[in-house]
């Protein structure tokens, strides 16, 4: 099946969600991605799957855990405020290791923040912003179309290592309407769910599961010892990172500046390339697709080539933190952040203009 | 001619449950069971002796508040 | 002379049961009883082949342990939102239940727990409450009573600072969600059989999908208490039942 609508980021989460055979969504109410939830409210009850609004996000994660315990492929859409009450229950995902997607459209912090654009979670979706040391895999969404395509690879990576997955996007990309082709696309096979809770009777081997978020806590089935779990997470980051990186490059083979973006900056990135190309600048891009695993390697590359980097992002200065570990001070890192903003209000944006002007003196 | 069936019961404990809280000795109504100090274990735990069990029904209330499961009830049929 | 005939065993354990003892529970405290309880209601009714339990974090949670349904463990005081999604995503095929104390289900829980009632989940919440945050070594928790001393009121619940306890079942016996709510102890013998009573008819209720059920046993803490557990049951009579109720608060065969 293959459908072309012209909708906002918002919706091609919904379908993309049910492109992927999305069971269920759990979510709670908050600017702004609240076009999701209302998505899932109108659509999935009529296709005999399940949409609940939830009393909190908290709630939410919650009943994502349960969800994902029973096997089922289930997610939530939450922005910046919301999604700092789901920690706690994102890293017990990961204890117990149980598939969850988990659309971020970030908004600006700290605190109530703005209802607008902003990219100021990027560090507690890519360090696990909760409790112990662990890793979400993120996933950056740039378009309404990459927005439909990344949810459904979300459920496949979410599945595939038993990790929450984040789809991280912005309010630009969330609210945006673009052309979108909606058609389920095909990322290959996966194990079947022999972990999950269904009761003794539905359960092949007759033999009972228990899913805890305690493993490494006392002694499961599984993990005998607290160090034996922290050993196969660390064993099952590192088999992501060596094959789930994802990134684009564009002219980066003769840059001398190269512009390192995700989101709705990266689109803004793209337009800047062509400015400063055409005043022949030679400026290269990277976007991110994955955000964790990151691209070190690429921008180690680069940097020992000789190429400065320029970072384009709405923040203080998040990501680019991770470029300058890529970096490891072979080159020179700029930094374009949320003081770029044409407008000091919520409603400011990074325009192209504004980022050619910085590689015009950086130049 | 007329057969009258009599039930007893036996009280086993099992001494490695048994911690000796002294739940069942109070559920018995009939005081069949009572901790009389003589049956401490190396976990400082004093546990119950079946004092009277003549005088046990096999009415198995032991074993329903016993918390360590270590109480099995015997009912004992005789002829 | 009379001669035995037959000797039987007068109540079997329930298939599904591990008799662990003391390796899960400190001497003296009841939610292994409980967990007895549940095992027998469950088989007895037939239905443990399609339970699933959903575990809070405490204590209490070893009853994991001890039945050997399918178990999901949760965050603290979650177990009613993870119950409540595996519910609706099996359809309704799976009977659910939680299985929490009281610090779990109605302070950090309260959300989750109360909620679920209201809206009138079919699941079935079994509370173990023993007046106080057991595992964490004795803190004040919503069913602490006044005047009781915990660690975090030495001075024993004073009203004008903690304010009230928790009446769980009476709250939701007003909710027009809850089709059964009880409180149950296991003090005695008898308490222990209309525990079991109070159990198999909350779940009959998610069987019959009339609507929430929820049980709340009271239970020693000896350590935390600092009482030996003849002198918790002798609280237990004298203060906690008085305090808090024993019976059915309600059972409905039909919600409004």
């Amino acid at each position: 099946m293959s459908e072309k609508l012209f909708v906002i980021g918002n919706e091609a989460v919904g379908w993309g969600a049910l492109m992927a055979n999305c069971d269920a969504f759990f979510g709670y109410p908050i600017t702004p991605q609240n076009e999701i939830g209302e998505w899932f409210a109108r659509e999935y009850p009529v296709r005999g799957k399940i949409f609940f609004q939830t009393t909190s996000e908290t709630s939410a994660i919650n009943m994502l855990y349960g969800a994902a315990a029973c096997g089922a492929r289930v997610m939530t859409g939450t922005s910046s405020p919301g999604w700092a009450l789901m920690q706690e229950t994102m890293s017990h995902m990961v204890d117990a290791e149980l598939p969850a997607v988990i659309v971020l459209v970030q908004r600006g912090g700290p605190g109530q923040g703005t209802t607008r654009q902003a990219q100021m979670d990027y560090f507690t979706a890519t360090r696990g912003g909760g409790q112990g040391g662990y890793k979400n895999i993120v996933l950056c969404p740039a378009s309404v179309q990459g927005t439909h395509d990344l949810v459904q690879l979300a459920f496949f990576l979410a599945d595939k290592y038993r990790n929450p997955v984040v789809v991280l996007t912005d309010a630009v990309i969330g609210v945006t309407a673009e052309n979108l082709e909606v058609k389920r696309i095909d990322f290959g096979s996966l194990p079947a769910k022999d972990w999950a809770v269904r009761g003794l009777d539905n359960q092949p081997d007759g033999q009972r599961r228990l899913l805890t978020c305690s493993q490494g806590y006392g002694p499961t089935l599984t993990y005998p010892t607290f160090l034996s779990l922290l050993t196969a997470l660390d064993r099952k980051y590192e088999m992501i990172t060596e094959a789930e990186l994802r990134y684009e490059t564009h002219q980066v083979d003769d840059a001398e500046l190269i512009l390192v973006a995700y989101g709705y900056p990266s689109r803004v990135c793209h337009e800047a390339l062509e400015m400063a190309r055409d005043e022949e600048l030679k400026v290269g891009l990277i976007r991110l697709i994955t955000a964790w695993p990151f691209p070190y390697q690429v921008v180690r590359e680069k940097a020992q080539k000789g190429s400065k980097f320029l970072v384009v992002e709405d923040s203080l200065g998040q990501m680019v933190e991770d470029v300058k570990l890529g970096v490891e001070g072979k080159s020179e890192v700029y930094f374009l952040g949320t003081f770029a903003r044409h407008l000091p209000t919520e409603t400011g944006l990074i325009f192209p203009e504004r980022v050619v002007e910085e590689i015009r003196r950086i130049l | 001619m007329e057969v009258k069936k009599v039930t007893k019961g036996e009280v086993i404990i099992d001494e490695g449950f048994c911690t000796g809280c002294g739940y069942c000795v109070v559920a018995c109504k009939r005081g069949c069971l009572e901790i009389t100090g003589e049956k401490v274990d190396a976990r400082g735990f004093s546990k119950p002796v079946l004092v009277e069990p003549e005088k046990c029904n096999a009415c198995g209330n032991c074993a329903i508040v016993c918390p360590s499961f270590a109480i099995e009830v015997y009912a004992l049929t005789a002829t | 002379m009379s001669e035995i005939t037959e000797r039987k065993l007068v109540r079997d354990w329930p298939k599904l049961f591990q008799r662990l003892g003391i390796l899960v529970a400190c001497p003296g405290c009841q939610y292994g009883i409980a967990a007895r309880l549940f095992c027998e209601s469950i088989e007895e009714m037939s239905i443990e082949g399609k339970t699933v339990g959903v575990a809070g974090i405490g204590c209490s949670s070893g009853a994991m342990v001890l039945i050997e349904t399918d178990w999901l463990q949760t965050a603290h005081g979650r177990a009613c939102d993870a119950a409540t999604a595996i519910k609706r995503v099996s359809r309704g095929r799976l009977i659910v239940f939680t299985w929490q104390g009281d610090g779990d289900a109605l302070a950090i829980g309260t959300e989750s727990t109360v909620h679920a009632a209201v809206r009138g989940e079919r699941i079935t919440v079994i509370m173990i409450n023993n007046g106080n945050f057991g595992t964490t070594g004795g803190q004040m928790a919503p069913t602490t009573l006044i005047g009781q001393k915990t660690t975090t009121t030495p001075y024993g619940r004073d009203l004008k600072v903690e304010g009230y306890p928790f009446y769980a079942p009476e709250y939701m016996a007003a909710m027009k969600g809850v089709a059964y709510a009880a409180r149950g102890a296991l003090n005695t013998a008898a308490n222990c059989k209309r525990t079991k009573d109070h159990i198999k008819r909350a779940l009959q209720k998610q069987i019959d999908d009339v609507g929430f059920s929820y049980v709340e046993i009271l239970s020693a803490c000896p350590p935390d208490w600092h009482l030996t557990p003849l002198e918790c049951q002798e609280r237990i009579a004298k203060e906690v039942i008085p305090a808090f109720p024993l019976g059915e608060f309600k059972n409905v065969d039909c919600l409004e």
